[in-house]
């Protein structure tokens, strides 16, 4: 029985997706598979706590627990959803209240540490690549500066739905909430970033 | 700002704006344009703002990245966790007959280690024995002989029938 149990499971995950068959199989004990999905999600896990947190290590860390909890789960796990939106999910809950924990102090210093490096906009003699630099830095300064400043579940949407390319449904499964909320975070959040970012065009 | 036309919604606006529309409806939504300019705006904003976006580059991931994590889950699994790994597993697989013969095991363990009634009546009986006074010892051994006085006149009496 507990082998039909499994293989009505696997044919679930397959049906969901390669990922949750990967999982079933971490379920089963195979270390293998956990470096495959390590290996798939690493980056975009990474890149979307830095984008959340704004700072490498902190990202870094939040990402060691999200992958940390998912092996811990394991034996749990049901593939009742795409990995990624339980992935995600985790990642997203963690980023928050890695947020809510350090409101406005890690924003702060990060701030005004970036700000400190604005006097080297003074000198005089820049050379043209030197100068590049700078604007580029001050550009991007700007863009993480506009993101930074949305409130959080609309900038988590914003993350999901522009580097990781979910839809509007998965967003919704991934922040708990409908997709009508989802489509008026998103479109809240990029009226606000039309409004601090539409210069750059 | 809102199409005053309400011909489009915004989730289109944003798909036309990403290339992600499909092309008929990008081909309606594009002559939409022409005439729009509230539509035109947002969708020439937000290329601006997917450009933004776009020239953020996350940092590089640091190289031991892995070797951590696999060093946290070491640590979180624990020596002890890893002796009990296949046990786990084989709760996680079966946990309820496992759970049922456990139960099993341990009332039959409390019943089997449960002193009988025999064990404690002697010691009910002793203790009440202790309590006994002199006097009802004494009228003990009385009716004790009167008893044994009955016994004998019965027998007597039987034995004379």
């Amino acid at each position: 029985m507990t082998d039909r149990v499994h293989k009505d499971m696997g044919a679930l995950a397959a049906t969901l997706d390669y990922d949750a068959e990967l999982m079933i199989r971490v379920k089963g004990g195979d270390e293998v598979s956990f470096g495959l999905l390590l290996d798939k999600h690493r980056s975009s896990v990474i890149h979307f706590l830095y984008r959340m947190v704004q700072d490498q290590a902190v990202a870094e860390e939040l990402a060691q627990e999200a992958f940390l909890r998912v092996y811990r789960s394991r034996s749990t796990y049901e593939p009742t959803a795409k990995f990624t939106t339980w992935l995600f999910r985790i990642a997203t809950h963690l980023a928050l209240n890695a947020l809510r924990d350090s409101k406005n102090q890690r924003t702060e210093a990060r701030l005004d540490a970036d700000s400190g490096e604005e006097p080297a906009r003074q000198v005089s003699d820049v050379r043209p690549s030197v100068e590049q630099a700078m604007v580029r830095e001050a550009r991007l300064q700007e863009i993480r500066e506009a993101v930074a400043r949305l409130p959080e579940k609309q900038r988590a949407a914003v993350l999901m739905h522009k580097y990781e390319e979910m839809e509007y449904a998965q967003i919704a499964k991934v922040l708990n909430c409908s997709e009508s909320a989802v489509k008026s975070l998103l479109f809240r959040a990029y009226e606000t970033l039309r409004a601090r970012l539409a210069h750059m065009a | 700002m809102k199409c005053p036309s309400n011909a489009w919604e915004e989730a289109d606006l944003l798909a036309f704006s990403e290339n992600k529309l499909e092309a008929p409806q990008a081909a309606r939504l594009s002559e939409h344009l022409q005439s729009c300019p509230v539509c035109r705006t947002v969708v020439e904003q937000q290329r601006a703002v997917w450009k933004a976006l776009d020239s953020w580059e996350a940092p590089a991931i640091t190289a031991d990245f892995d070797r951590r994590l696999y060093g946290a889950m070491e640590h979180a699994t624990g020596r002890w966790n890893g002796w009990l790994e296949p046990l786990r597993l084989l709760l996680a697989r079966q946990g309820l007959p496992i759970a049922a013969a456990t139960c099993l095991i341990v009332v039959a363990g409390v019943v089997s280690l449960r002193p009988s009634d025999s064990t404690i009546a002697p010691s009910a009986a002793a203790a009440r024995v202790e309590n006994l006074q002199p006097e009802q010892v004494e009228h003990a051994l009385d009716d004790v002989q009167m008893l044994g006085d009955f016994t004998r006149a019965a027998r007597s009496e039987t034995g004379e029938l």
